[in-house]
């Protein structure tokens, strides 16, 4: 077996066969041939053949050099490619009667979420109560407002699993629905939710909702360019592709009309085409057709094919990952979807607005906007999935589960590889997965449950430190006097 | 002296690993014999069953401690081994010990500077509050770090790969490391050279992962059943035990009779082989051993691991007593508070009581009617058992009923069966959320089934079609106040999920009201007496005259149930949405105006009282208390079953006709949305077809032909329920949300419509097509799972396949979503179940993590917020006009 693979892999460096079983049949393998100096191979080999495996197999010193020098000129590259991007404030300004409201209760001490007082700023408004009453509204206002706090050491988590649980048992399974945009695949129902929950690094339908800067928000030309520019057009989509078998060249005959829609030079698809690994041979340009030419030693068939192949394929222009983007028309707006996400390159393009421009993968998010990013769009993503099935469900739950799975600055699944791994009670932990492993190692580390959790006094059959469990009150009846 | 009520907690528990020493310190006896019992049926002295190690059998005393069957728990033995065997549990850690250290001196491949660097690195993290397991990655870094030195910086000893053949054998570059070998290099590995290895040497010695003495645990962990032909069956654990028994005593004998190598090592190896599965019988990489009759053993880890075992079967959740199971059905008669529970059940569930001095008169009494006393022909509870204070129990019975009661003292404990007004836990499975086990008022009943009230079954997801549930009779008074003051399901008509109401009125309760308050009928004394039969009310309804007759208007009854000063106004379920709503004036009778406990207008529907959505009860419970709420709906269930019990209720396939031009004109509809559907086909044949962007040609006809049909459909529907007017028994429970939807009745009336899969057209079955009906290659609607007849025309058989098609993908989604939403669940509840709120309002974890500053961001609770705003500002605005016109 491993010869055999030695021998494939020489081959697939360029080494002829004979030489290559020869060398595989000495119980070579490639690790030794790649590190072997020359002058082994040609003692080995005859002074031919072994230059020539040296050159072809070899990871000599020089080359390696060379490699790693042009990864970090591309890095740098990119590098300064990336815009620094500034994310706007987007927490909509107070009105004038909600700071009039905000400097009554700062007066008086109440203490009140802002969405409280800029619903009642808004009422005021419509009404139109007069400034003196003020005072008595807000006074109502926290009278309720006291009575709607939660109670001290009340199991939100537990609460809060269930309601996102029990509702599961209520949603479809079906995986694909049209949501909104026919022509866009979107999961949807239990799978999206526990998707969500799994913090996956590609979901299973990846997308982008992608708005077009202010000033060009109704503007259908601009739609339609950003939207040329964020799907991945590839050669084939719009140029004709054939061999020329007189010659031994590959023919490019581009569409002049869908490069025109699609605002593309012919030196681009050159310059393209000459960036591809494993193209060799020069393009040329004749008129409006290109023409690969291979060089000499190489005009066999089998690599014509192979060229064609990889010629077709390559990426003219667009954002890798992003298979199609579809305008939409709100009325309001113009907004593209694409199936297929890359939000950071995306976020880069001149046309885009950051500000509401997202993709549906809090793990995408994460990594291109950061963990407070991600936690919103936990929030959005798992919000959406429950209404979009007719399931109420209350943010704070959602936003319990979201903030415990960033918690720690980057996301963690829900699940044995992620929160409920990292418990810190040894027999929560064996209680929920993989129970030997767990104990084994708390043996010999000399681990010390400190009976915190719930799970564990259970376990232990003692009452858990919740709710009425949190609170010690002891009831000492005095003795008779006798 | 012990302070009753104050029972002591179990602080925390210390994980360590047990030395040979300690072994042999707690070892009643030592295991030689691999035998069990003796002829006679004894056990063995110095066998597996051996006395030493506690007794299974009654009348038996255990020689360790001299205790009986109940009494002693049993003791531990211990078998010498010949020779040493490697822990399986421990080989990863036995593999890294022998990579990060010298084969030559045992130290750690690292300098002395190096490894202190190391350890303060643990230390402070350990000072950071770093957990267990951010301890094991640092821990596992270093001592990968220390395997890659290839030259012990301390004595300079070249090291050798040591490699693992899975599962315990050690290789050092192709040689054998035996497990004598291995043991010796632990020995030599220093104390402080472990802390960077992750293991602490106060609790673990390195050494002691290869085993010289296996500890037996006592018989009562493995006891022996005596089958009914009386042969013995013994536990997998001791067959497991017997085998290593024999193995070892084979391996001592020649070794000590200085057998050749070869064989030594052999049963050396298969020493190993039974002891690594008598830990855990599901190593990768050897048979697992089996019984004689070719089942595979339950072996230590299989005990615990998994669903069935110790702690998810015997740990997190346990059997209980004092509960009972039985079918339930409907008792409108019922207080939601209220459970019917039979009186057999009643009888055998007991409540506990303590003899005191104010309660002992009475309880004697008791104790004198025995244990099923009755009243003239009523239930009274008895009692069942008497607790003296020495523990001794004594079963009440009809005959020694007058010796006890003269017995009894202060300090018994009395176990009575319940009484009406006993609280108690009903439960339904699966217990998805907190309002599956809530408390009831118990209340005797006749019959064998537990009763309860139909507004409650929303909360339960229970019906009666056989359901059964569990009830819990609390044990203690503590219990039994928590219980009423949380779990009662007055405490739980909001819903913690969307704070709103999932207790109320559901089917008949909203057709009863509906036909009360529609177009506010008038009702005659007579009706009106009917009516009110079935409640207790406190205030009477507003007459009206007529005729010279009192009559009572609907509403106005209605209005007797509502508390005082309600006011509010919504609009009912029958609201058709209208594109200037009228408000008070709809000519629907669709817009309700509550004002001061009095409905002006609309219909009481289900968003008025039902579950789910009932914004009249939502507003009771919020505004007067649950008492209130419990009062209201309680009272309008009843008053809405006397409306429908005197109104008469029924609907028949009659409520599906439609007049005869109706049904061309749908056929019409029908026969056009085929027409076009079979172009699109024809166009899609001839290539005329345009894309959509993004699709390919064919996705393209089917979305256009998915989306033709479901307009054909509903266009259908339009029709025909344009023909079915609130005259209709069926509409007015579809509009009403009493019962189905308009959809399932335009189902019934006009057309069943396409018929999907995976949200497409039925595509697959034969070859190019789906039926052997069609041509290959048809893509019209008919031959695509499109049906045009109505569930009351009946489905051809070619549409019936269609619909089995559709019908059976329901039901495999169900079974697949059940299994997959309880996982999902599982997981959440395991992740989140630690989390609390503090005084401060924030939310931690008991790590003491703050996960929240601030409860959901405005330290509200879900269950008190109107769907998860914090105030309704409308409400504000309606207090302060109230405030003002009293203050003023």
């Amino acid at each position: 077996m491993a010869q055999k693979d030695t021998i494939n892999a020489l081959i697939r460096r360029g080494v002829d066969e004979d030489t290559a079983t020869k060398l595989a049949e000495k119980n070579y393998l490639l690790g030794d041939i790649q590190s072997a100096s020359k002058k082994e191979l040609i003692k080995e080999l005859g002074k031919k053949k072994g230059e020539d495996v040296y050159k072809k197999v070899s990871k000599g010193k020089k080359k390696k050099k060379s490699r790693t020098k042009k990864k970090k000129d591309k890095k740098k590259k990119t590098k300064k490619e990336l815009k620094e991007l500034e994310i706007p404030d987007k927490i909509a300004p107070l009105g004038d009667i909600a700071k009039k409201l905000i400097e009554i209760c700062d007066e008086k001490g109440h203490e009140l979420p802002r969405k409280t007082i800029q619903d009642a700023a808004d009422k005021i408004k419509e009404i139109e109560l007069p400034e003196e009453d003020y005072e008595l509204m807000l006074d109502l206002i926290m009278d309720r407002f006291e009575s709607r706090r939660v109670d001290p050491m009340e199991s939100v988590g537990i609460v809060g699993a269930q309601s996102i649980g029990e509702p599961g048992t209520q949603m479809t399974m079906k995986t694909f629905h049209y949501a909104g945009v026919a022509e866009v695949n979107v999961t949807q129902g239990l799978p999206r939710m526990i998707e969500v929950v799994d913090a996956r690094k590609v979901p299973s339908t990846p997308m982008m909702e992608v708005h077009l800067i202010e000033e060009f928000k109704h503007d259908r030309e601009k739609a339609k360019r950003l939207a040329s520019d964020l799907e991945v057009t590839n050669l084939i989509d719009v140029a004709d592709v054939e061999i020329d078998m007189a010659d031994k060249e590959v023919v490019i005959k581009p569409d002049m009309k869908k490069l025109k829609s699609s605002n593309i030079e012919i030196e681009h698809i050159m310059d393209q085409l000459k960036g591809v690994r494993g193209i060799k041979g020069d393009v040329e340009k004749s008129g409006k057709t290109l023409k690969i030419v291979l060089p000499e030693d190489e005009k066999k068939y089998a690599s014509l094919h192979e060229t064609i192949e990889l010629a077709k394929g390559t990426k003219i222009k667009g954002l890798d990952g992003i298979n199609r983007a579809i305008i939409r028309d709100t009325g309001e707006e113009f907004i593209i979807y694409t199936e297929g996400s890359n939000l950071k390159e995306a976020l880069q393009m001149e046309l885009v607005n950051i500000e509401n421009s997202s993709s549906n993968s809090p793990v995408e998010i994460y990594n291109v906007l950061g963990v407070e990013g991600s936690r919103n769009s936990i929030i959005k993503e798992a919000l959406d999935t429950l209404n979009e099935q007719g399931l109420e469900v209350d943010v704070r739950h959602i936003m319990l589960v979201a903030d415990m799975m960033t918690n720690e600055g980057d996301i963690k699944a829900i699940g044995r590889h992620g929160i409920s791994g990292k418990k810190t009670s040894v027999l929560a932990r064996a209680a929920f997965e993989i129970t030997s492993t767990h104990l084994l190692r708390a043996a010999i580390v000399g681990e010390v449950d400190k009976l915190e959790g719930v799970t564990e006094n259970i376990i232990v059959g003692q009452p858990i430190t919740q709710g009425t469990g949190a609170i010690e009150v002891k009831y000492m009846p005095k003795k008779p006097e006798a | 002296m012990m302070r009753k009520g104050i029972s002591k907690r179990v602080g925390s528990i210390t994980f360590s690993y047990m030395s040979p020493e300690e072994i042999r310190k707690l070892s009643a006896t030592k295991i030689i014999t691999p035998d069990t019992y003796d002829d006679d049926g004894f056990p063995i002295d110095m066998g597996l069953m051996d006395t030493h190690l506690g007794v299974i059998e009654p009348g038996l005393r255990c020689k360790t401690c001299g205790g009986r069957v109940d009494q002693c728990s049993g003791h531990f033995g211990n078998i010498e081994l010949a020779m040493p065997v490697i822990h399986v549990g421990y080989v990863k850690e036995i593999k890294k010990l022998l990579r990060s250290t010298c084969c030559e001196c045992g130290r750690i491949l690292m300098t002395d500077e190096e490894r202190e660097e190391y350890i303060s690195s643990i230390k402070h993290l350990k000072h950071l509050g770093g957990d267990s397991l951010d301890m094991r990655a640092l821990t596992k870094k270093i001592s990968f770090t220390a395997q890659k030195s290839s030259v012990c910086p301390h004595c300079e000893a070249p090291q050798l790969k040591i490699m693992l053949d899975k599962p315990t054998t050690f290789r050092e570059d192709s040689r054998k490391l035996t497990p004598k070998e291995v043991r010796v290099r632990m020995e030599r590995i220093p104390d402080r050279d472990l802390i960077p290895m992750g293991m602490n040497p106060d609790v673990v010695r390195p050494e002691w992962l290869i085993l010289k003495v296996l500890l037996v645990p006592p018989v009562t962990v493995r006891p022996s059943i005596t089958l009914e032909s009386g042969d013995r069956s013994e536990d997998d654990l001791t067959h497991k035990l017997v085998d290593i028994l024999r193995i070892n005593q084979r391996l001592r004998d020649n070794r000590d009779i200085g057998s050749p190598q070869l064989i030594v090592e052999d049963l050396w190896d298969l020493l190993q082989y039974h002891v690594t599965t008598y830990f855990d019988n599901q190593t990768s990489g050897i048979p697992p051993a089996r019984h004689r009759s070719g089942r595979t053993l339950k072996t230590l880890i299989q005990r615990l691991k998994g669903k069935d075992g110790r702690f998810r079967q015997n740990l997190s959740g346990k059997r209980v007593n004092f509960s009972a199971r039985t079918v339930i059905s409907p008792d409108p008669w019922l207080s939601i508070n209220q459970v019917g529970v039979p009186m057999r059940a009643a009888r055998e569930l007991t409540v506990p009581m303590k003899v005191t001095t104010e309660n002992i008169e009475v309880i004697r009494e008791m104790v004198l009617k025995g244990p099923e006393p009755f009243d003239r022909g009523k239930y009274v509870p008895g009692v069942n058992y008497i607790i003296r204070t020495d523990g001794r129990r004594i079963r009440l019975t009809e005959t020694n009923a007058e010796t006890v009661a003269e017995k009894l003292e202060i300090g018994f404990t009395v176990e009575r069966g319940l009484m009406e007004g006993d609280v108690v836990l009903f439960n339904r499975q699966p217990s998805l959320h907190r309002m599956s086990m809530m408390a009831h008022e118990v209340k005797i009943v006749p019959g064998k089934t537990f009763r309860m009230n139909l507004a409650v079954c929303p909360p339960y997801n229970a019906d009666f079609d056989g359901d059964e549930m569990n009830l819990h009779i609390l044990q203690s008074e503590e219990s039994r106040a928590e219980a009423k003051v949380m779990m009662m399901v007055q405490e739980h008509i909001l819903s913690p999920r969307f704070g709103g109401p999932i207790i109320g009125a559901i089917q008949d309760h909203i057709t009863g009201l509906f036909f009360l308050t529609y177009q506010n009928p008038l009702f005659t004394r007579r009706e009106v007496v009917s009516i009110f039969s079935n409640l207790v009310i406190e205030k009477y309804p507003e007459s009206v005259t007529l005729d010279d007759e009192r009559m009572w208007r609907g509403k106005d009854i209605f209005s007797t149930f509502l508390p005082e000063d309600l006011n509010t106004e919504f609009s009912s379920s029958i609201c058709e949405n209208c594109d200037v709503c009228k408000g008070i004036e709809c000519d629907k009778d669709a817009f309700v105006v509550i004002e001061d406990g009095k409905l002006l207008s609309g219909t009481i529907d289900e968003s008025a009282v039902g579950a789910f959505k009932g914004q009249i009860v939502d507003k009771i419970a919020r505004d007067f208390g649950t008492d209130s709420a419990r009062l209201f709906i309680d009272r309008i269930t009843r008053l809405a079953l006397g409306v429908i019990t005197l109104k008469g209720f029924t609907t028949s396939i009659e409520d599906e006709d439609v007049p005869r031009e109706a049904k061309k004109q749908i056929k019409d509809i029908l026969l056009e949305a085929e027409d076009e559907v079979r172009k699109l086909a024809q166009s899609y044949n001839d290539g005329e077809l345009e894309e959509m962007p993004g699709r390919t040609l064919k996705e393209t006809l089917e979305v256009m032909a998915m989306q033709r049909m479901g307009k054909a459909r509903d266009n259908a529907g339009k029709i025909a329920s344009k023909h079915l007017g609130m005259g209709n028994n069926a509409v007015k429970m579809a509009r009403t949300g009493a019962r189905a939807s308009m959809l399932n009745l335009t189902q019934m009336a006009a057309a069943l419509g396409q018929q999907a899969i995976r949200g497409e057209r039925p595509s697959r079955g034969y070859e190019e097509r789906t039926l052997s009906h069609f041509k290959r290659g048809e893509l019209g609607a008919e031959a695509r799972g499109f049906v045009k007849s109505s569930y009351k025309d009946g489905l051809n058989p070619v549409e019936y396949f269609f619909h089995s098609m559709g019908g059976r993908e329901g039901l495999v989604d169900t079974a697949v979503r059940t299994s997959r939403s309880g996982y999902m669940q599982r997981r959440l509840i395991n992740a989140l179940e630690d989390l609390m709120v503090y005084a401060d309002e924030s939310v931690r974890n008991p790590a003491d993590t703050i996960i929240q500053f601030k409860y959901g961001e405005d330290g509200v609770d879900p269950m008190r917020s109107i769907k998860g705003k914090a105030i309704d500002m409308d409400d504000i605005i309606t207090d302060l006009k109230a405030f003002k016109r009293g203050g003023k």
